[in-house]
């Protein structure tokens, strides 16, 4: 009979943490580790399915519009792609049609405001600055908590959660285009229905985790507000809501990249 | 929420450990860095713009976008999540098993243009 006693001794024993990390900031990031394979499956299959369809060939991207223009609109009248003619013209002209992956840039081209002006890929680049921004805000509050400042924090935690809240409202703006020219997730007047059912089920996936990001923030910041922090000794709380607030950007870098850029 | 600390217990202290409330010491790496990784996030999202309206479509194209992308990433990553301050081991343990998605993205992007001939 051997007793197996377990020594304390060695930073591996069990006495210490070896990667000098606390318990909940290792498994946040474990966590994120694991949200990371599920957004990698997310756009793995967007980009085995988006290949397995053939792109947009005959469309040179502005030229199609002045056509569209010359052809279908009443004189005089700005072009606009979501009422009656646009995407009728495009499926006449097969640029749309159903086997065919459609060019982002005839899809996702408004702007608020700018209406029936052809503006490809600068909303999308506006939500992505608002969301790098977010982020610089939010890893100022960290910064600020390290230092137990809790005015700072709280500063730069409000600009976060404004930037997040500015995020979302955009990315309903988008949906609500998307929704309005007669996009479901079974169905796509754009092209092939697979366009759209991951369109909607990424963007919106991610548009979760930003609104749980959110969520995580405000009560972080009324944690803060309250003193909890200040109270406990260390504003580590913050630094984990953090992780989670710079993940929610770094797959939006990679949606811009998949959905948007190629 | 508990937010009464037992004030007897030195949360810093690494001898006598306890798992449940131990941290840290947190220190500020200051302030000049972030904003400079994030005048270079800035820079690099106006580059993929650039490149969009100004380079024709082509798999280089492509590949540039995602080179760029995974810079981005290692910024966010390094700086914002401050995982070059982190021990190496636990660096590795987090960050190796994205490089191995890395090559099942291409295999799937090189598979799904033989789905479409079938």
């Amino acid at each position: 009979m051997s007793t197996q006693s377990i020594s304390t001794n060695s930073i591996w024993g069990g006495g210490s943490s070896p990667f000098k990390i606390s318990y909940g900031k290792l498994m946040m990031w474990i966590f994120l580790l694991s949200d990371a394979f599920t957004f990698s499956s997310l756009l793995i299959g967007y980009g085995a399915l988006r290949f397995s369809f053939p792109a947009t060939e005959n469309a040179p991207k502005i030229e199609v519009f002045e056509n569209v223009q010359e052809m279908y609109a009443p004189k005089g009248e700005a072009i606009d792609h979501h009422v009656d003619y646009f995407i009728p013209a495009m499926r006449d002209m097969k640029v749309f049609t159903e086997t065919q992956w459609p060019s982002p840039d005839l899809v996702f081209n408004h702007f608020p405001f700018l209406h029936g002006i052809h503006l490809p890929l600068f909303f999308v680049s506006l939500m992505t600055l608002i969301l790098i921004f977010s982020s610089v805000t939010m890893v100022l509050a960290v910064e600020a908590g390290q230092r137990m400042s809790k005015s700072e924090v709280n500063k730069w935690l409000f600009w976060t959660i404004l930037g997040g809240i500015a995020f979302l409202s955009c990315q309903a703006w988008e949906w609500t285009q998307f929704i309005t020219a007669g996009a479901t997730p079974w169905s796509n007047p754009f092209g092939p229905p697979t366009f759209a059912a991951l369109f909607f089920l990424v963007t919106g996936f991610h548009g979760f985790h930003v609104f749980s990001g959110v969520v995580l923030n405000v009560v972080a910041y009324v944690n803060s507000l309250r003193g909890t922090y200040e109270e406990r000794g260390h504003y580590e709380m913050i630094e984990k809501v953090g992780l989670y607030w710079h993940f929610v950007d770094l797959v939006w870098v990679f949606v811009f990249t998949f959905f948007y850029l190629i | 929420m508990s937010s009464h600390t037992n004030h007897n217990v030195d949360i810093h202290d690494e001898v006598n450990y306890d798992p449940t409330v131990w941290v840290p010491k947190a220190h500020s790496h200051g302030t000049k860095d972030i904003w400079v990784k994030f005048w270079i996030l800035l820079g690099l999202t106006i580059l993929d713009i650039i490149l969009y309206f100004f380079m024709p479509p082509s798999f280089a194209r492509n590949i540039i976008f995602i080179a760029l992308g995974i810079v981005k990433a290692i910024y966010i990553v390094g700086t914002f999540m401050h995982m070059k301050h982190e021990k190496l081991g636990f660096a590795t343990m987090i960050v190796l098993p994205m490089f191995f998605i890395i090559f099942f993205i291409a295999w799937m992007l090189y598979e799904g243009n033989f789905w479409g001939t079938i």
